[in-house]
């Protein structure tokens, strides 16, 4: 094999994504290639029916996504990024090689469908709460990838790139060393994994709410230097109304996809039918449970369910007897709204079925406002993008809340809803 | 607890360190390095889950829930411009008492430790509050991996993620925060 060769492979949402012989060793690895086997949006496709991509091909698209923007970032900041953090030619080689991998591998960790089952990933020994998919990324990264990350040619010749430097970046560790600078890449406001999905998961549910300018974004983001703490990422001032879309695609998609009251319904079926089939929770991100807790999948799950072994929520989601949602309160809440909530639960009792809060969905982080940089005329100045865009400053935290009964039930708890409603009146 | 009796907890601690950090506001450094303090060093359960950036120990929640603290008139934030960046500066609103009731339970239970994050830490500059907050991280780092540094050699680790601060500085606080009992590997 020539470990200089390139190699492409087609994309639906950025055309060809290149990549060379180290990487495509790591994603011919089948800790990778399980990802094919991960969807993206769980049952969305029960709502989008198109949406029936996965993990894989969006790991590809953020690899991608995170090159253009650091290489446009240090073609714009370079003494910024040399002074600040050290690199020098070679350092930048490095580093964009450590985000790549990084960008590449931080989904590798996921549970069958995606966030959906996050809620079962067990509790950590010291009590700093659940682990999280990053957690089990960063396992496999140290453990089943370490050889085709650490032993490939082309990095021992040229990078000498650690396992464990990938893992750091993915969760957010000490040793990322200087590297942590681009985790705002990885995970953050402007990061490479969201610029990607948006896109994505637009593409292929077929709603357009999700695009924006990725082009202008990648064309506008800089990293600024600050005198009281570390440069920030952000984005030179031709390129707000470019932030701006990205900020409203992202409301957008959460409001119309990834909080659509079926999608939640869904999301709490698939989570209570794992419980039965886990008969608990999932295996730790520890050597010796990584094993067992790779060979879950999309498709071991979707044969156990075929088997009838999930359970009365087993049986819903074959039977699309889903939940139905019987109450739901306005995305920003006042006072009033969260004394209604809680009149409406006393009011449904045993009624109600389950609840969802936005507040608890992965998809509504919020890592707070972009930086907008202009230098005309010799005058530096940085701004928050809510003091240029009034849209995004009159954006409130979305703080919904959806309530669901049983089917069956639907009526009774319709008339209990409205009487909680009407005695507030 | 569940998710709306912790989302009434983390708001009511929001507002009360807005309302009671010297000079009567804090900005957004100050206030996520004050919640990571609380939650790590003194183990109040807010359950945030904080990872490492260049500018410290974070997590996006925090702000979501500062947001919704805005939303409901709990705090107002007001932005401050400088030479070449910018601030906010958070001070108490007019439903902030109705926020602090709603907690009081909670706030109660932990006020101790909410008054030793003040005492300690409240009139230390955002500079200094990424400083330490990211010592502390590395340490629980290393202590989670078992392992036992010296100063120098946290120093060292801390001075790898935040090559801005020179090697005296990062020294200077790491045997503060050592000095105050607060670190495990060291």
């Amino acid at each position: 094999m020539n470990p200089h060769r390139t190699y492409e492979i087609r994309c639906p949402v950025h055309g060809f994504i290149a990549f060379n012989d180290w990487e495509r060793q790591i994603i011919s690895h089948p800790a990778f290639q399980r990802l094919r086997r991960i969807r993206q949006l769980a049952w969305t496709d029960q709502i989008y029916p198109g949406a029936m991509h996965t993990r894989f091909e969006h790991s590809l698209g953020v690899m991608h996504t995170a090159t253009l923007l650091y290489d446009s970032i240090v073609r714009k900041a370079k003494d910024v990024l040399r002074n600040e953090l050290g690199y020098d030619e070679a350092g930048f080689q490095r580093s964009r090689q450590v985000v790549r991998l990084s960008a590449l591998l931080h989904d590798v960790g996921h549970s069958p469908f995606s966030h959906a089952s996050e809620e079962l990933f067990p509790e950590q020994e010291d009590g700093d709460g659940k682990y999280v998919h990053e957690q089990y990324s960063a396992a496999i990264v140290r453990g089943p990838l370490r050889d085709a990350i650490e032993d490939h040619k082309l990095n021992k010749a040229n990078y000498g790139i650690k396992a464990d430097r990938v893992a750091a970046l993915i969760e957010g560790g000490a040793g990322a060393e200087q590297d942590i600078f681009w985790r705002d890449l990885i995970s953050g406001q402007m990061d490479a994994d969201r610029m990607d999905y948006l896109l994505r998961d637009s593409h292929h549910t077929g709603v357009h709410y999700g695009r924006f300018d990725l082009h202008r974004l990648i064309s506008t983001v800089t990293a600024i230097p600050d005198t009281n703490g570390p440069p920030r990422l952000g984005i030179e001032y031709g390129g707000w109304h470019a932030a701006e879309a990205l900020v409203l695609a992202r409301y957008f998609m959460f409001t119309q996809v990834y909080f659509h009251k079926t999608r939640v319904a869904y999301d709490i079926h698939l989570r209570e039918a794992m419980k039965v089939l886990l008969q608990g929770h999932f295996p730790k991100p520890l050597r010796e449970e990584l094993d067992e807790y790779m060979k879950w999948d999309d498709w071991r799950v979707l044969g156990l369910l075929a088997a009838g072994k999930g359970g009365e929520h087993g049986e819903r989601l074959a039977k699309r007897d889903h939940y139905r949602l019987v109450f739901q309160t306005n995305e920003v809440q006042t006072e009033a709204d969260r004394k209604k909530l809680t009149r409406v639960r006393e009011c449904l009792g045993d009624l109600q079925a389950a609840e969802m809060p936005a507040s608890k969905s992965w998809y509504k982080r919020s890592d707070g406002d972009i930086a907008v940089y202009s230098n005309e005329d010799g005058q530096k100045k940085v701004a928050p993008l809510s003091k240029y865009s009034n849209v995004v400053s009159h954006l409130g935290n979305n703080d919904q809340v959806l309530v669901y009964c049983l089917p069956e039930r639907r009526e009774e708890a319709a008339k209990k809803v409205e009487e909680a409603i009407h005695g507030l009146e | 607890m569940d998710w709306s009796e912790l989302q009434d907890a983390r708001l009511a601690v929001i507002t009360e360190f807005v309302s009671r950090t010297p000079g009567g506001h804090v900005g957004r450094t100050a206030l996520m390095k004050f919640c990571y303090l609380l939650q790590t060093v003194r183990e109040v359960p807010l359950g945030y889950r904080f990872t490492l950036y260049s500018y410290g120990p974070f997590d996006s929640s925090v702000l979501s829930d500062l947001s919704t603290a805005e939303t409901l008139g709990a705090v107002q934030s007001e932005v401050k411009f400088f030479s070449d960046t910018y601030s906010y500066q958070i001070t108490k609103g007019e439903s902030g008492d109705f926020v602090l009731r709603n907690g009081a339970k909670f706030l109660d239970k932990y006020r101790r430790d909410i008054d030793w994050v003040l005492e300690k830490f409240g009139s230390h500059t955002s500079a200094d509050l990424e400083l330490e907050s990211t010592i502390v991280y590395v340490d629980r780092e290393a202590a989670k991996r078992s392992e036992q540094l010296s100063v120098d050699q946290l120093s060292q680790l801390v001075r790898k993620v935040k090559p801005r601060f020179n090697e005296d500085r990062v020294r200077q606080n790491v045997r503060a925060l050592l000095g105050m009992g607060l670190l495990k590997s060291c």
